[in-house]
């Protein structure tokens, strides 16, 4: 028996998964019968070049190869090789199998049919749902490999930017105005476009973040530690939510309950940034603790009473509110400028009795502390962070893209998980497994989330034979039914609305705010500042605040499509976040006041919209797309088939096919339109399945 | 074979074993079926008894100043010039009752309010603070706890028929927690422009029909997924639509027909104050206002002058229109926020956090006016007399509403919760 017990395991996985490969390359063969194994380098022009086992590499024509293998490169050509890919899919399959047989679970749930597989990976990685042609197309595709193929299609596509951008909106807070003065944040919001746009790796990224130095026409990446700006403490707390995965904020005022962290431990973390200068203004003086007024950075002395006194001579009248108030924010934007300023130094708040005013100086909450180098506070916490021995660093954001594919995440809560972690999920191999494999792939989040698109478990359906929170560690027999985040569910309804056309849209992207912010104080002569200022204040004129869009428009105008009154514009490209009253927020877009702060919860008023809102009446009014495609369909099967292909992206069972004929018989066109509109009311479009 | 062999040695995978067995065999989870039999018991035995002397709220508005308001401005002002900055004090229409000098027209009111200045909470970071006072409950990462409008939906039952029980304006979205979905408040972000897409665009036997459609082909889906709360709350959420799209109430909404509607300001806090009277005339029970901006890190005084007239005005005229409509003494309005603030103004001219004491204002079902309950000490900073916590505060309104604070509400995994946490109800600041 104990024999048995032992091996149990062990022949349950069996069932399911075969053990993962250990040779990953792949094996080309020749148009006459050769064979050759090697991985995938690079398609140029006509030309596929491999690289051998031998690490050397070969060019020769791809007609040379069978049929098959063109389409293995062409796919390649779009993320990359699959052998690696692959071998850790399959690894974690073979890791969630086993402890899933331990635990008395035979297998992953069913292996999703084609149209809810097509449907999912869509809204999982594009963000939206698939147009009716595109889920034709992939219906009706041949290849063995057009599962791999649309993953890494999709991986590779403008689409992918967008939503994960929504999540990273989400969870780093991003608002493109209200945060600190009125400074427009639109460059920080186009850089965290660009990044992601670019699969910059995310270890660099938030190293950028950490460090980076000028105001946010120098660089954009000081978005991040302007978002807290005037608030250290709030800052250095959002900071270890996103960045460590650990909510220290209470910690501000009393002792971490379940952690041995002290409130003098969270201070002497927070010491990191005691001597980041965020903006211009007063700060404590190191030394004493009195308040002290701090200048322009890189600026000659007096630089900023100096401009005033240039301006005042140029016609700007400070006796005029609205000039005045004008010419300080723009000073005051070119102002949340961020350097380090060993003169300043943050302390305890007086309110904290026992230690209140003292200096802490900086160390980590776990780990080796980083000392004795030339490096400078914030850039010595950024190594630390991003070390390769920092486990909890590379686990955090595996945990978090986890919960990106599977709808829950491995451990949780995902801002605040435990030190000893292992014992907190009901996966702790995989997890380990998934840090490992985040410092393999150097931190590219596109071919991690391609691993984890490319399991067996993530392409089952989601769970429904049992509660997945039932007070237990879910196993992960597959993923959980999740509702469309308030983006999704916005950018599938513009895909109704205007179609797959949405992708190529794009709003402003603060390039016109950038270049007026990118002042240098040292060469850059009163006469050229003063020209930024004009044209800042007259792009302010056009409204109360320089919104995102709006700031950009003069230099870019894009061409922004409008229908029933509705800017064609995805979620990630308008403004951030939408306004309270929006179909956004409605749907539970995240205000960005704190980290994950979306809400998936159903209202009467995301009902109402449905049923009422704008969208719908495109489809179901007198000028719908839905209909104008569809009448021109020979019989009312395809019809019917087509409704639900554009609505649901899935095939009609037996007796839905007859509902729909029936509707269609009575009522011809207008029953597409009853169709439709019922599909769209269906719980069932708000969900992934 | 023993237990201890075949799942492991620590506790935790002994009992992960044991319930997986539980389940595979017998197809139920011990903690969740033993639970709710529990619960099911207690439940059964306890009879609910309306707290003496509480009750006479029916309705409640609870207006929540989020980001965390300041007390020394507004109802706890100090004698200390250098604490006060440049907000001065004035007087009540009361003795002994001082307000920060922009609450001019709600120190008229004074006689029909009670104030607590000796409220104090734990936390410090807005989103946690906010959490507990909406709920009583600190924030936890495995339990979602309900606002008070679905708390008191489930205690008192549903009462209206057609318009929801409870409503939270000026925010996009709401939840129950641990409740039913059904339970949710109807969120109205923007009341002045009211319930949007409530218009029919189809007449209404062929919206019927549309609706009979969805809701057939939409059965196999939500069938199917019947272990999740979210698709069946959908179905609810339909219903309840459906209905209030086709009910004369919807006309509450509606504010253009006000005739006096900008005496409360034509602002969200205004209008939306104006909507929370409206909907309590119509029987709505919970109605929470809220209202942001109150941050005030930077530039106290410039802040406060934005923020604090439309509040004076829209709270001083809430309370004396209730008042005139006879609905003062069954309607509670209650006003808080995250935390105070502190006392000393910062190198930038704002106030930070203070949640060690911080005060919230009352009026209206049962509240006997004019009085100050607690205080904080000299400067503002920490609790004078008589602390209040959240639960406590939470108790308070409570007991105002009649809720027996000793009867246990069940979540779904069978962990029971009474209101307010077993605060105590501040009963002195009734009549």
């Amino acid at each position: 028996m104990k024999l048995l017990s032992r091996f149990l395991p062990a022949l349950l996985v069996l069932v399911f998964v075969s053990h993962p490969v250990s040779s990953s390359a792949r094996t080309w063969t020749s148009t006459d019968g050769k064979k050759l194994e090697a991985i995938f380098e690079k398609l140029d022009g006509e030309m596929i070049q491999l690289r051998l086992k031998n690490g050397q590499s070969v060019k020769f024509p791809i007609s040379r190869l069978v049929r098959e293998d063109h389409e293995a490169a062409e796919r390649f050509s779009l993320v990359g090789d699959d052998a690696m890919t692959v071998y850790s899919a399959k690894k974690i399959d073979y890791l969630l199998a086993t402890n899933l047989g331990r635990n008395g679970i035979r297998k992953f749930n069913d292996r999703l049919p084609d149209d809810l597989f097509v449907r999912r990976v869509y809204l999982d990685i594009i963000g939206r749902i698939p147009t009716r042609e595109e889920f034709m197309k992939f219906a009706e595709s041949a290849r063995k490999d057009k599962r791999e193929m649309l993953i890494d299609e999709l991986l590779a596509s403008s689409g992918r930017t967008s939503h994960l951008f929504n999540y990273f909106a989400d969870m780093y807070r991003l608002k493109g105005s209200g945060v600190a003065r009125e400074l427009d944040y639109a460059p920080y919001l186009q850089w965290w476009r660009d990044s992601l746009n670019e699969n910059a790796p995310y270890d660099e990224m938030v190293r950028e973040m950490i460090t980076a130095e000028g105001n946010i026409g120098h660089n954009p990446a000081i978005g991040f530690l302007e978002r807290d700006e005037g608030m250290e403490f709030d800052a250095f707390s959002n900071f270890g939510q996103v960045m460590m995965g650990i909510d220290v904020s209470c910690a501000q005022c009393h002792d971490h309950p379940f952690e041995e962290w002290t409130m003098a431990d969270f201070y002497q973390m927070a010491a990191f940034f005691g001597q980041t200068q965020r903006s211009t203004g007063r700060y404590a003086a190191a030394e004493t603790g009195r308040s002290m007024s701090v200048g322009m950075p890189n600026a000659p002395k007096n630089w900023s009473s100096d401009f005033r006194k240039y301006a005042e001579k140029n016609g700007v009248d400070f006796k005029d509110r609205r000039q005045s108030r004008s010419f300080g924010y723009f000073v005051g934007a070119l102002g949340l400028n961020v350097t380090d300023n060993e003169a300043i130094e943050i302390r305890i708040p007086n309110t904290i009795d026992e230690v209140g005013g003292q200096v802490m100086s900086p160390m980590t909450l776990y780990g080796d502390n980083p000392s004795g180098s030339s490096m400078s506070r914030r850039e010595a916490l950024a190594e630390w962070l991003t070390s390769r021995t920092n486990e909890r660093f590379a686990v955090n954001i595996a945990n978090r893209m986890w919960e990106r594919a599977f709808g829950k995440a491995l451990v949780e809560p995902v801002i605040d998980f435990p030190m000893d972690w292992e014992s907190h999920t009901g996966q702790p191999e995989v997890l380990k497994f998934l840090g490992q494999e985040m410092m393999r792939v150097d931190y590219d989040l596109r071919e991690f989330m391609r691993i984890l698109y490319y399991t067996q478990a993530y392409q089952g359906y989601s769970t429904f034979d049992r509660p997945v929170d039932d007070g237990e560690h879910y196993l992960f027999q597959g993923p959980v039914l999740r509702r469309l985040r308030a983006e999704q569910a916005w950018d599938s309804l513009l895909t109704l609305a205007y179609g797959a056309d949405i992708d190529n849209v794009y709003g402003g992207d603060g390039s016109f705010l950038k270049e007026l912010m990118n002042v240098d104080f040292e060469k850059d002569s009163m006469e050229d500042v003063f020209a930024k200022f004009e044209a800042y204040r007259k792009t302010r004129n056009l409204g109360s605040k320089i919104l995102e869009d709006k700031g950009s428009l003069v230099a870019k105008d894009p061409q922004i499509p409008v229908v029933n009154g509705i800017q064609m514009l995805r979620a990630s490209r308008i403004a951030q976040p939408a306004a309270q009253s929006s179909l956004l927020s409605s749907f539970g877009q995240s205000d960005r006041m704190v980290t994950d702060n979306h809400s998936y919860d159903g209202t009467v008023p995301q009902v109402l919209a449905l049923m009422n809102g704008p969208v719908t009446d495109r489809l179901t009014g007198s000028d719908s797309k839905v209909v104008e495609d569809l009448s021109q369909f020979d019989g009312p099967d395809d019809m019917v088939r087509g409704v639900f292909f554009t609505m649901l992206s899935r095939y009609p069972t037996e007796e839905e096919l007859k509902k729909g004929l029936s509707i269609i018989e009575e009522y011809g066109e207008d029953g597409i339109r009853d169709l439709s509109w019922a599909l769209l009311n269906t719980p069932e479009f708000l969900f992934v399945q | 074979m023993d237990i201890k062999e075949l799942a492991g040695n620590s506790d935790q995978s002994r009992r992960q074993f044991i319930e997986q067995t539980a389940r595979a065999s017998l197809g139920v989870s011990v903690a969740g079926s033993l639970g709710a039999s529990l619960a099911a018991r207690a439940e059964e035995g306890k009879e609910k008894t309306t707290p003496e002397g509480g009750g006479k709220a029916k309705s409640l508005i609870y207006i929540y100043c989020s980001g965390g308001m300041t007390h020394l401005d507004t109802f706890d002002p100090k004698e200390k010039k250098e604490v006060m900055g440049d907000t001065e004090v004035i007087n009540g229409n009361v003795d002994g009752m001082r307000f920060g000098s922009h609450l001019k027209g709600v120190a008229q009111q004074a006689d029909k309010i009670a104030v607590i200045n000796s409220m104090s909470s734990r936390n410090g970071a807005h989103a946690q603070a906010r959490y507990q006072m909406m709920t009583g409950y600190n924030q936890r990462a495995t339990i979602v706890h309900p606002h008070i409008g679905p708390w008191t939906e489930k205690y008192f039952g549903k009462r209206g028929d057609l318009l929801p029980d409870s409503v939270i304006i000026n925010r996009g979205t709401s939840n129950s927690g641990y409740l039913d979905p059904a339970m949710s408040p109807l969120p109205v972000a923007n009341p002045e422009a009211g319930i949007a897409n409530s218009t029919l665009t189809t007449t209404e036997e062929r919206f019927a029909k549309r609706m009979d459609m969805s809701l057939d082909i939409g059965k196999n889906f939500v069938d199917k997924y019947q272990h999740y709360a979210s698709p069946k709350g959908y179905v609810e959420f339909y219903d309840q639509a459906s209905r209030l799209l086709r009910s004369e109430e919807l006309e509450v909404f509606d504010l253009s027909t006000v005739d006096d509607r900008d005496k409360y300001g034509m602002n969200s806090l205004g209008q939306g104050c104006l909507l929370a009277r409206r909907l309590v005339e119509n029987g709505v029970r919970v109605v929470e206002v809220h209202c942001g901006g109150w941050d005030m890190h930077n530039d106290i005084q410039g802040s406060l002058s934005n923020r604090l007239p439309p509040f004076d005005t829209a709270v001083s005229n809430l309370i004396a229109d209730l008042d005139t409509l006879g609905l003062l003494e069954s309607t509670m309005i209650v006003v808080g926020g995250d935390f105070g603030r502190t006392s000393r103004i910062n190198d930038r001219g704002g106030r930070d956090h203070q949640p060690a004491v911080f005060s919230t204002m009352f009026a209206g079902g049962g509240i006997r006016g004019g009085q100050v309950y607690g205080s904080s000490d000299a400067d503002g900073r920490r609790v004078g007399d008589k602390a209040v916590s959240v639960e406590d505060f939470h108790a308070t309104i409570g007991y105002g509403m009649g809720i027996d604070l000793e009867y246990a509400i069940y979540s779904p995994s069978g962990r029971p919760f009474v209101f307010g946490n077993h605060g105590k109800p501040v009963t002195s600041i009734f009549s």
